[in-house]
This record gives C-alpha cells, sequence and structure tokens, in this order.
C-alpha cells in the first residue's frame, strides 16, 4: 500500500469507534480451564478441577482464563491471516496494511467469577487509535475494549488494552 | 492474615520455554507468530520467540494469589509491557503491598507489580487489588 499505513490505522478506528460488537463467544470447558493451567504451568489446578468435575463439584476458571483468550473463533484459513500471523478479527483497523503490532497492556477489572459450564458472550469496542512519536519512528496506540458477560446478562469482567501499531514492517 | 504496606510477596520465578509459550498461544488461540516462530521473531527484530502479554498477567495473578491464601479473590490486574521476555530467559514476578483498606469480611489489598528479567530489565509493571478474608 502506498502512503502513510498509521494515518489509514487512524482513520479506520475513527470510523469504528463508538460501535460496540455483541458476539456469543460459546460455553467454556473443563479442559478448556485445564488446558490453560497446564500451559501456565498450574498443574495443580488442572488436577483439583478434574477431581471437582469428578465429583459434580463447580469448576472455577483461574481468573485471568477469560481475558486471556485473544479469540473464540474459528480463525480463517492459514492463507487469509496477516503475515504476522494474525487474524483480521484480532488485529482491527490493520487489514492489508504494511504495519506489524505488539501488545501494550491490560486492565482487567473481574466482576464475577468464571466457572466451567458457562456460555459466554463479549461485546468489543474501538475506544481510542492515538498517534505518538517514538524513538524508533511513529506509531498508533489503539484502545480496545471487550466486555464479559454470561448467558443472563450479568457482567463477569472488562478488559481494556492498548495494541501498539508500528508501521514498519516490511511485508505488506 | 493482616496485609501491610510494604510487605514484599514471595516472588515467583518462571523461565517460559518455547514449547510453553507455543502451548500458551494454543490454548488462547492465539497465532501471532512472534510467539511460537522463531524465524518471523528474529525478523521482527526480536533475538527469539516473545512471552505473550496475557503470560505476564497470568504470572502476576498467581503471584498475588498464591501470597494471598485461600479464599482471595482478585478485583482488578493492570499491567504494561516495558520490554520484550523472551523463550529460555527467567523472569522474576515481584509484588509488594502499598494500600490496604478494611472491605467488610477482610481487605482490600493493592500491590505494585513488576516483572524482570534475569539481566535486570523490567519488562513489565502494574498494580493489582485483591480482596483477602479475614482469617
Amino acid at each position: 500500500m502506498r502512503g502513510d499505513p498509521l494515518a489509514e490505522v487512524c482513520a479506520r478506528a475513527a470510523r469504528l469507534r463508538g460501535r460496540a460488537e455483541r458476539v456469543r463467544l460459546g460455553e467454556v470447558t473443563v479442559r478448556d480451564l485445564c488446558r490453560y493451567a497446564i500451559a501456565v504451568g498450574d498443574d495443580e489446578y488442572a488436577a483439583a478441577a478434574r477431581a471437582a468435575a469428578a465429583a459434580g463439584r463447580p469448576v472455577v476458571a483461574p481468573p485471568m482464563f477469560l481475558t486471556s483468550i485473544l479469540s473464540w473463533q474459528d480463525g480463517p484459513p492459514e492463507g487469509e491471516l496477516r503475515p504476522d500471523g494474525l487474524g483480521a478479527q484480532e488485529s482491527p483497523c490493520t487489514e492489508g496494511l504494511p504495519v506489524r503490532q505488539v501488545h501494550g497492556g491490560q486492565a482487567v477489572r473481574l466482576l464475577a467469577a468464571v466457572a466451567a459450564g458457562m456460555t459466554i458472550h463479549a461485546e468489543r469496542s474501538l475506544t481510542g487509535a492515538d498517534r505518538k512519536r517514538g524513538r524508533a519512528g511513529d506509531f498508533v496506540v489503539l484502545g480496545l475494549r471487550t466486555e464479559y458477560f454470561d448467558g443472563s446478562g450479568t457482567p463477569l469482567a472488562v478488559s481494556d488494552e492498548s495494541v501498539i501499531v508500528l508501521g514498519d514492517a516490511d511485508e505488506a | 492474615m493482616k496485609p501491610e504496606p510494604g510487605t514484599v510477596c514471595p516472588p515467583l520465578e518462571v523461565t517460559p520455554t518455547r514449547v510453553q509459550l507455543f502451548r500458551f498461544s494454543a490454548v488462547t488461540w492465539n497465532s501471532h507468530r512472534i510467539h511460537y516462530d522463531q524465524e518471523h521473531a528474529r525478523a521482527e527484530g526480536f533475538p527469539d520467540v516473545v512471552v505473550q502479554s496475557t503470560l505476564h498477567g497470568e504470572m502476576f495473578a498467581r503471584t498475588v494469589l498464591r501470597w494471598a491464601g485461600p479464599g482471595a479473590a482478585l478485583r482488578r490486574v493492570e499491567w504494561r509491557n516495558r520490554a520484550s521476555a523472551y523463550a529460555g530467559t527467567p523472569l522474576i514476578f515481584a509484588a509488594t503491598v502499598t494500600e490496604v483498606r478494611e472491605a467488610g469480611d477482610g481487605h482490600l489489598v493493592e500491590l505494585a507489580l513488576t516483572g524482570t528479567a534475569a539481566d535486570g530489565t523490567v519488562c513489565s509493571t502494574g498494580t493489582v487489588e485483591v480482596h483477602v478474608p479475614s482469617s
């Protein structure tokens, strides 16, 4: 793409800002929770969760589970991923642009426990796009908010994260 | 437990492996190649695959919950990424109590968080609020 890709990121963000997208993410399973725990090295959680499930007791999720999941979608076919491996859904405002991105940070508010068997819904919105100048050049900080609910609409968590978009990728 | 400002939690020491980062990407359905594709990570200027931001958050949460004990519940976790961390690099996640408020049947405790690599590089900083029940 010719021109200034970061300006295009900001223009796309301006069009998306304030528009919330509500989606049904799906049901949390004991296997999801145990795989997460094993991946982060919390073997004790996985053993306790399997024992609780076998005994018919509730299995409460690790607190950071919900907001750590980047995508609940099946995802696009490999050929439709960006060169950096992300899908368009996880990479707002950057489709087709020669940019790369890194995560800037996250603020998570935990409002209620998540348990296996719950169906999770989320409302996502883009909260801001600020162009800044750093030592290595310009970048854009995208603000993304995701609010999570259970099937009855009870709020579970709110995540505000920042994604730093850099305009120096060498591949489009 | 009666927490006091200045209390230092036992640090959590973790050395993420490439396999761990791959599996964490898999379970969180994070296909960003900087986390599991060494060649791609190097092409983006990183020496090795990069530790996921959300894994920093998870390690901060575990650091605090291990210290806070049974019945403790996280209310808020915030962190900023200051520098990238890589597979094979020992990381230390630390938390220090900064504020304690009465909260009904226990205390709301705020802690300052730091994730530091073995060479002293501060990779992430943040704060957490946890409800600690009266024992």
